[in-house]
C-alpha cells in the first residue's frame, strides 16, 4: 500500500495542530483562575467552573477550527515534498496566528470582567455607606 | 474491505467520545450554578441539571448519527481523514457555539440574580 504525499501532511499537521491549542490553552486557563476568582470575588466555585467552562469551549472551537482547515486541495498540489512543505508551513503559521488572536479575545474578556466587577462593587460600597455619612 | 464503514466506525467512537466527555464536564460544573440559581433545594437541582444533560446527549448524538447518511464515498485513506475531520470539525464547533451562548446566558442570569 503506498502512502501519497498527502497523507503524510495530513499526519505531520494533525499532532502539531492539538499539541499548540493543548499548550495554549494549557497556560492561559492557568492564569485565568486568578481573573477567575478576582471577577467573582470569594465565590471560588463558580469561578473554578466558569474557568473550566471556558476551558471547554476554546478546545472546542480551535480543534474543530483546525480539522475545519485540514483539506489539502488536489488541484494546488503538484506532488513534490517542497510543495507539500509550503503548504504545511502555510496552514500550520495560519493556525498559530489564528491561535494567538483567539488568546488576546479571552484576554480582553477577562479583563473587562474583571473591569466590570469592580466597578460594581463600588457602587455597592458607595450605596452602604451614603445613608451612614 | 470497504473504506466507508472503516470511517463511520472512527468517526462515531471520535465523536462520542467528544460529546461524552464535554457533556460529563458541564454537568460536574454545571451543578454550581444551578445550585446558586435555585438556592433552597439541592434534590430539584440535581434532578433538572439530570434532564438538561439527557437533552444534550439525546441532540448531540442524533445529530451525530444523521450525519451518517449523507456521506459521500470514499477511495483512499486520505479521503477517509479529510471527511471524518470535516465532520468532526462541524460537530465540534457546533457545540463550541452552543457552549459559549450557554456561558453568556448563565453569567448574565447569576448577575441578575444576586
Amino acid at each position: 500500500m503506498e502512502t501519497s504525499k498527502i497523507f503524510i501532511g495530513y499526519i505531520i499537521y494533525l499532532p502539531i495542530a492539538i499539541a499548540l491549542t493543548y499548550f495554549v490553552s494549557k497556560t492561559l486557563f492557568k492564569n485565568g483562575k486568578t481573573f477567575m476568582i478576582d471577577i467573582f470575588k470569594g465565590k471560588d466555585d463558580i469561578a473554578l467552573a466558569t474557568n473550566r467552562l471556558f476551558e471547554v469551549g476554546f478546545y472546542l472551537l480551535n480543534i474543530g477550527w483546525a480539522l475545519l482547515i485540514l483539506k489539502i486541495n488536489h488541484r494546488n498540489f503538484n506532488n513534490t515534498y517542497q510543495n507539500l512543505i509550503e503548504i504545511l508551513s502555510f496552514k500550520i503559521g495560519g493556525f498559530s496566528i489564528y491561535l494567538g488572536l483567539m488568546l488576546f479575545i479571552n484576554l480582553y474578556l477577562f479583563f473587562r470582567g474583571r473591569k466590570k466587577s469592580n466597578r460594581k462593587s463600588q457602587v455597592v460600597t458607595q450605596k452602604l455607606q451614603q445613608p451612614q455619612s | 474491505m470497504n473504506l466507508n464503514l472503516i470511517a463511520y466506525s472512527i468517526y462515531l467512537l471520535l465523536a462520542s467520545l467528544i460529546i461524552i466527555k464535554v457533556g460529563f464536564i458541564c454537568y460536574k460544573n454545571g451543578n454550581v450554578f444551578v445550585t446558586h440559581l435555585i438556592p433552597n433545594d439541592k434534590e430539584f437541582c440535581i434532578r433538572i441539571n439530570n434532564l438538561l444533560l439527557t437533552g444534550y446527549y439525546l441532540i448531540n448524538i442524533g445529530y451525530a448519527v444523521i450525519t451518517l447518511s449523507g456521506w459521500s464515498s470514499i477511495n483512499s485513506f486520505e479521503q477517509m481523514m479529510e471527511s471524518i475531520s470535516k465532520q468532526i470539525a462541524i460537530i465540534t464547533c457546533i457545540l463550541a457555539t452552543l457552549h459559549y451562548f450557554n456561558l453568556f446566558w448563565i453569567t448574565k442570569f447569576i448577575k441578575n440574580f444576586k
